[in-house]
């Protein structure tokens, strides 16, 4: 449905994108991750023919964005990480508005925004001025409008920035709901954790280079190869120490208040061989958990990489 | 929808009409504007009455003058109020933020352009129709017919079209509101006042034994002031934008452009007589009695009809200019892109 190949965007002799590339099938919400300025919103612009690679190329549902831009916007729906609304308009003239814009028929367009209120979860709110909305509620009028003329893929630039837990678990619910109805998603953030639950798959980019691409678990997977866990011991915590550390799978063993975590290579199965030589030593082990938190310091290992 | 109908007709001007005339702005214009164009009619009215008191002027010179004051002042206030109408038209969009979501829609970025530019000048035709109960004053007192009122308004209307184009181009280049005011009502000042400035400083040189009073520079007929004067008057406008060489007023003899000297005096029309040594005849110019255009590009035109075809010109470049300039990716580039530098390691 969408594929990028090689794209590249270079301003002045900075490369905002260098030669990113990734696909994404249809009917699935690819999570795009990356720290501020990585080059998530540029790829997006892109996507959504609004601006120009320097070189590479992108295709939407098989139409080429520097070449058919006309076909590519009725395709697409662009959520940018900015509101943008007018003063003086309700809601509902604010969605009628953009439904026109898509040339969507006089007729069907009272029921086009009505759909798309109770989509979002805001009939209630059709006459209220727009600007005059909380944060939250703008977000969904802005989702909203991507949504006027029904496309087949939505770009949402940073959808749940600035929003509280509540609005964001709505969020997800909605863009759910979307999937559902047969959407292709590219949903980006800068929150690798807030994407994981959502997304069937996730790219992961930093400083215009792509890190990462693939199915989510593949990409936690591969991320998150050396694991941890956290150990408590009734007594002895020092000779429990001096078993863990000459062990070959285990990386790094520290006392951290008490707990002893250590990082280790391997499988669950490596895991258990690290409990069995603690107790066959008498250690007394009184808690035994694997880390799961992971994924946030594999992200940020993943994306820090090359910053020196 | 036919073409012509979605060309005249988009989603932006629908917009534009609602969201301009819902703000207090909108009536707070209209009101100052009536209030201002009023009380000059009303100032005016009173100076007349009180010094043409015992003059003999008939109440048709009287209306006149009137309708001369009103029709200036009224192009005087569009171009204080047309560029803050236009100035914002791209500019505004792109601080609010809304210019991308516009352009990601199937709308052309002409479309765009020509929404902006037909709700700002509906709005002018607004200002121009409701100022027409004040202009119907003039008619108490005649003097003026319905077709100078008409071109009159034609031209008041092409000034007023052409200070928007030309707001509405700084508003797509400018990023900001604020610059593309400021610009728009520097050019408003130049296409005004600034070509008038320029007939009077570089005027057209005629000599002094030509037999029909030249016109000044085609230039100053952009200014809508002198066609306006031309239209209320009925008359040309004489001793601006011309100067006669080699004539020396009352005066000894100077030389001519043929070497003989001549003695010029002004002549009671308006224009010099001068009377030559060598053929003893006298070589004048009297006052052009007719308003057609004499001498230059635009010779037997109209004075309004040159200004409209010159402010019309302007509004295409200006417009198509805009049109031009406002694509986030553009097809034509004015200049071809350098190569992209290689991506730093």
């Amino acid at each position: 449905m969408i594929a990028v190949e090689e794209l590249t965007k270079v301003y002045g002799n900075r490369a905002a994108l260098d030669r990113v590339s990734f696909e994404v099938p249809a009917r699935e919400i690819f999570g795009f991750v990356g720290p501020n300025g990585a080059g998530k919103t540029t790829t997006l612009r892109i996507l959504a023919a609004l601006l120009e690679p320097t070189g590479g190329k992108a295709f939407i549902d098989g139409s080429d964005v520097t070449k058919d831009r006309e076909k590519v916007h009725t395709r697409i729906g662009y959520m940018p990480d900015f509101f943008g609304v007018y003063d003086q308009l309700t809601v509902g003239e604010y969605l009628d508005f953009y439904a026109a814009c898509y040339r969507q028929p006089k007729q069907r367009r009272s029921k086009i925004v009505d759909d798309l209120l109770a989509l979002v979860g805001m009939t209630e709110r059709k006459n209220q001025q727009v600007d005059s909305l909380s944060r939250g509620l703008k977000q969904r009028v802005c989702l909203a409008r991507a949504l006027v003329h029904d496309p087949a893929v939505l770009l949402l630039d940073e959808p749940a920035s600035g929003l509280d837990p509540r609005a964001r678990v709505e969020l997800r619910e909605i863009l759910r709901e979307l999937q559902g109805m047969g959407k292709t998603i590219i949903i980006s953030s800068h929150i690798l954790p807030e994407l994981t639950e959502l997304c069937s798959m996730i790219g992961i980019i930093d400083n215009g280079r792509m890190r990462a691409t693939g199915p989510v678990r593949e990409v936690i997977a591969r991320l998150t190869s050396g694991r941890r866990l956290h150990i408590k011991v009734l007594e002895d915590k020092e000779a429990a120490l001096e078993i863990l550390t000459p062990l070959p799978s285990v990386r790094h063993v520290e006392s951290v208040n008490g707990t002893i975590e250590a990082e280790y290579d391997g499988d669950e199965r490596t895991a258990s061989d690290i409990l069995l030589a603690l107790t066959q030593a008498g250690i007394r082990v009184s808690s035994f958990a694997p880390v799961d938190g992971g994924l946030e310091d594999a992200f940020l290992k993943a994306t820090s990489e090359e910053v020196g | 929808m036919n073409v012509a109908t979605r060309a005249l007709w988009n989603p932006i001007v629908a917009k534009e009409y609602r969201t301009r005339m819902r703000t207090w702005r909108s009536p707070l214009a209209i009101t100052i504007y009536i209030v201002l164009l009023g009380g000059i009619g009303w100032a005016v009215f009173s100076a007349l009455i009180v010094t043409s008191t015992g003059f003999g002027q008939g109440p048709g010179s009287l209306g006149q003058m009137l309708f001369t004051f009103l029709i200036l002042f009224q192009v005087a206030l569009l171009a204080f109020i047309t560029p803050a109408l236009t100035a914002g038209a791209i500019s505004g969009e792109r601080e609010r933020q809304t210019l991308d979501l516009l352009f990601v829609t199937p709308i052309a970025p002409f479309s765009i352009i020509w929404g902006k530019l037909l709700a700002s000048l509906s709005f002018v035709v607004l200002l121009l129709v409701i100022s027409v109960p004040i202009f119907s004053l003039v008619f108490l007192f005649g003097g003026i017919e319905l077709d100078q009122v008409v071109s009159a308004f034609l031209v008041t209307g092409v000034t007023a079209m052409t200070l928007g184009f030309i707001g509405v181009a700084f508003s797509t280049v400018l990023r900001r509101t604020l610059a593309a005011t400021v610009a728009s009502y520097g050019a408003a000042f130049v296409l005004l006042a600034g070509t008038l400035l320029y007939g009077a400083l570089f005027p057209t040189e005629v000599d002094s034994n030509v037999t029909t009073q030249p016109a000044p520079p085609a230039i100053t007929l952009v200014s809508p002031v002198i066609p306006l004067l031309t239209i209320a008057t009925n008359l040309p406008v004489s001793g601006y934008g011309v100067r006669i060489k080699n004539v020396n007023p009352g005066g000894p003899a100077i030389l001519n452009s043929s070497g003989t000297p001549q003695y010029c005096a002004p002549a009671p029309t308006g224009g010099v007589m001068c009377t030559s040594q060598s053929s003893s005849s006298s070589s004048f110019f009297a006052q052009n009695s007719a308003t057609a255009i004499p001498t230059g590009l635009f010779t037997g035109w109209q004075y309004w009809q040159a200004s409209v075809v010159m402010q019309l010109m302007i509004s295409l470049v200006a417009l198509l200019f805009s049109a031009l300039m406002l694509p986030p990716v553009r097809r034509f580039r004015l200049l071809r892109r350098r190569a992209p530098a290689a991506p730093p390691a």
